[in-house]
């Protein structure tokens, strides 16, 4: 009786390990379910700066309203700014930049503390204090979009101005994002940089943070999109989640090079800690010559591998301008200078950027770092 | 006459009282009461009925699954695993109503249900292989979290219907839902290990299990209702993480097993077995929880708030060694 009760218990887990395989003959690369918009193939028509074709309508904007209290234009504000985690490079040059924003702007004082982990519910947990505390602002990079949301919105019932960066919410949950670069248009320099080097046959693997992440699903699903309308022969390996670690980052891109040998024509890494980590694994395994590393990270960690020609292009935006635009705009909505509806703001030395997607600031095209200008940057 | 003379007096009142405080849990709770006055007095914005409650909402999970960790910690075992059946159950609840179509009630009890046979498994291995808690449960920490990713395929589900927050985000008579559940968990489960047999059972096999198999006692049935008992407190916390958080991913409850176990040990219950109780380990998951929060209340950063933590971790199992050490010889 107790034998057969538990036969049943175990077949009951069974049909869960049968879907696994059988759901698996989708890709399973990390990419996610929403829809794709690849640009234009390198070579046709070259656009000038990623942003034209926003020249069609404007969508209407999809941001969240703040409760409405006392107007605080012009008067001090205290801003906290939560990113995914604290202790990394990454975050590190966000934060220089509001601090530097703060400066200039001289009537806002910005903090910034977030969980030591990606964790989301350690991230909802350090907001909701923040809103218990009762600051003015927040501006955050979201763990998960739609976890974060109700807590941000609770934010903006309490009358707290809410900005993200980097990574978004739910749209009504804040009022404004930062976008560092539109998701396609990392996708296009990623691919277009890998072909640069490899020719457009060339196989290569990804190492990611994880399959989750929102951002990196995203450039997959736009790498992919992209890849498959301009250079349908490449050849897609295998996509190898690392968390963000670097040892981790370290020992998939080793996979990678071991498993795959001569057929291997090139790594991307998609997060700032896997690149430089792939290409440390690829000049130990002295196969610089043969694998081109291409990714997303900080300039001050390629260096190396850019300065002896290992790694040709690093590409990415710059965060410490991101974290500088995020605080000029929490401080344009809270002045009332910049409301729905309008189609730019302006962002100190940034100059003019444009708003894309209903609610959305683009900080610009993506950057490409290489040998010739990686030195004039230190972050 | 000889007998009536040695026969022991009732305790006054005092005595009880005494021997409460100087007890692991009762010297715990006055750490956390220094605590919490030290803390009220850095900051107005803490020690108020709304933030209280909202740091109960946060600690639900962590409490639920705290109680059959006390158990199985109890027993001189250990489980690991706890995480990443949080984070399959609630993959599981998302899948079966996104992906096969399930009715959410429907997904709802799936997703328990697959969380508590998880929690069999374990037990099942334990028991009957004989492998060590600390083993199986470390493999089952990745295999659990691995079939998690497999189903999700990195996908969450989301756009649950309103009623479904109820649990996670809603309040029964002005106090947040699942800490009703924590409450009444709590006290069942704290008389079922304090008051009878089953309780007793686990003190004994964590004393000496050889020992409690040869006085008759159902080993190896204890320790596989313990283990499953913990898949389903999982899978209970899960579903109302799920239910507060409002998506499912698959990286859902990544280690809250230390958080709970931080919290039982904290709570007097011995590693090596044999010790604990539920309101001592109640007691360590409040006391984290307040403390989490009331530094960053107080203007703390986080980083330094795990630093805090850890040390109050530290002081607060030191004190509680000396002040046993010092009963046990008076």
């Amino acid at each position: 009786m107790k034998k057969t009760l538990a036969i049943t218990l175990i077949l009951a887990l069974f049909p869960a390990l049968v879907s696994m395989p059988l759901s698996a003959q989708d890709r399973w690369d990390g990419s996610d379910e929403l829809d794709v918009n690849p640009l234009e193939c390198m070579g046709a028509e070259m656009m000038d700066d990623g942003d034209m074709e926003e020249d069609m309508d404007m969508p209407e904007y999809d941001g969240g309203m703040v409760a409405m209290g006392d107007s605080m234009a012009g008067m001090d504000i205290v801003v906290v700014d939560v990113p995914k985690l604290i202790g990394i490079g990454y975050f590190g040059a966000t934060t220089l930049g509001q601090q530097l924003a703060a400066e200039e702007l001289g009537n806002v004082s910005v903090s910034t503390d977030g969980p030591t982990d990606a964790n989301i519910d350690d991230q909802i947990q350090v907001i909701d204090s923040y809103i218990t505390q009762g600051v003015d602002g927040i501006l955050f990079a979201a763990n998960d979009p739609v976890a974060i949301a109700p807590v941000l919105r609770k934010a903006l019932e309490a009358g707290i101005y809410v900005v993200g960066y980097d990574a978004n919410s739910e749209p009504d949950a804040r009022q404004w994002f930062v976008n560092q670069a539109e998701f396609n248009g990392i996708g296009k320099a990623l691919i277009d940089s890998l072909v640069g080097q490899k020719g457009e046959d060339a196989s290569f693997g990804i190492v990611t943070s994880t399959f989750t992440t929102p951002n990196q699903a995203r450039w997959v699903s736009e790498m992919w999109a992209y890849a498959t309308e301009c250079f349908p022969d490449l050849d897609w390996l295998e996509t190898l989640e690392a968390q963000e670690d670097a040892g981790l980052s370290f020992q998939q891109a080793q996979t990678l090079i071991n498993k795959y040998g001569e057929d291997l024509d090139g790594i991307i890494g998609l997060t700032s800690v896997a690149t430089p980590a792939s290409a440390d694994a690829v000049n130990q395994a002295d196969v610089c010559e043969d694998v081109a590393v291409v990714g997303l990270a900080l300039p001050n960690a390629m260096k190396p591998y850019v300065s002896t020609g290992c790694v040709r292009d690093v590409i990415l935006w710059n965060p410490v301008d991101l974290g500088y635009a995020a605080l000029y705009v929490l401080r344009a909505v809270v002045d009332g200078e910049f409301n729905p509806g309008d189609s730019s703001v302006m962002a100190g030395k940034l100059g003019e950027l444009m708003v894309v997607n209903g609610s959305e600031v683009l900080l610009g095209p993506p950057f490409v770092y290489n040998m010739d200008n990686i030195d004039d940057f230190d972050f | 006459m000889q007998a009536e003379k040695t026969k022991p007096r009732n305790p006054t009142v005092s005595e009880k009282l005494r021997h409460l405080l100087i007890s692991q849990e009762g010297v715990l709770f006055l750490i956390m009461l220094a605590s919490v006055l030290f803390l009220a007095t850095r900051t107005d914005k803490f020690l108020t009925v709304e933030n209280l409650l909202q740091q109960g909402r946060f600690m639900a999970e962590v409490g639920l699954i705290a109680i059959p960790m006390t158990y199985i910690i109890i027993t001189g075992g250990i489980d690991l695993s706890v995480g990443s059946i949080l984070g399959l159950t609630a993959i599981v609840l998302g899948w079966t109503w996104q992906e096969l179509g399930f009715p959410l009630e429907l997904a709802i009890i799936t997703g328990i249900i697959s969380g508590t046979v998880a929690g069999f498994v374990n037990g099942l291995f334990i028991v009957r292989v004989g492998v060590p808690p600390l083993i199986m449960t470390l493999a089952t920490l990745a295999l659990y979290r691995g079939l998690a990713e497999g189903i999700s395929q990195a996908r969450s589900a989301r756009g649950y219907p309103e009623w479904f927050f109820q649990l996670g985000q809603g309040e029964l008579l002005g106090i947040p839902t699942q800490l009703w559940l924590l409450i009444i968990a709590v006290v069942i489960f704290a008389i079922v290990l304090a008051r009878t047999r089953l309780g007793r059972a686990l003190y004994a096999i964590g004393n000496n299990e050889t020992g409690a198999r040869f006085s008759g006692l159902t080993v190896n049935r204890h320790l596989l209702f313990i283990y499953t008992f913990s898949g389903f407190m999982s899978a209970v916390a899960g579903y109302i993480f799920v239910s507060r958080v409002s998506t499912t991913r698959s990286d859902m409850g990544t280690g809250i097993e230390l958080d709970v176990i931080a919290a039982v040990v904290l709570g007097g219950t011995s590693i090596f077995g044999g010790t604990g109780s539920i309101p001592g380990a109640i007691i360590g998951v409040v006391l984290i929880q307040l403390l989490k929060n009331g530094l960053v209340l107080t203007g703390v950063t986080s980083d330094a708030t795990i630093v805090v933590i850890g040390s109050v971790l530290i002081f607060a199992i030191l004190v509680n060694n000396f002040i046993q050490r010092k009963r046990d010889e008076s």
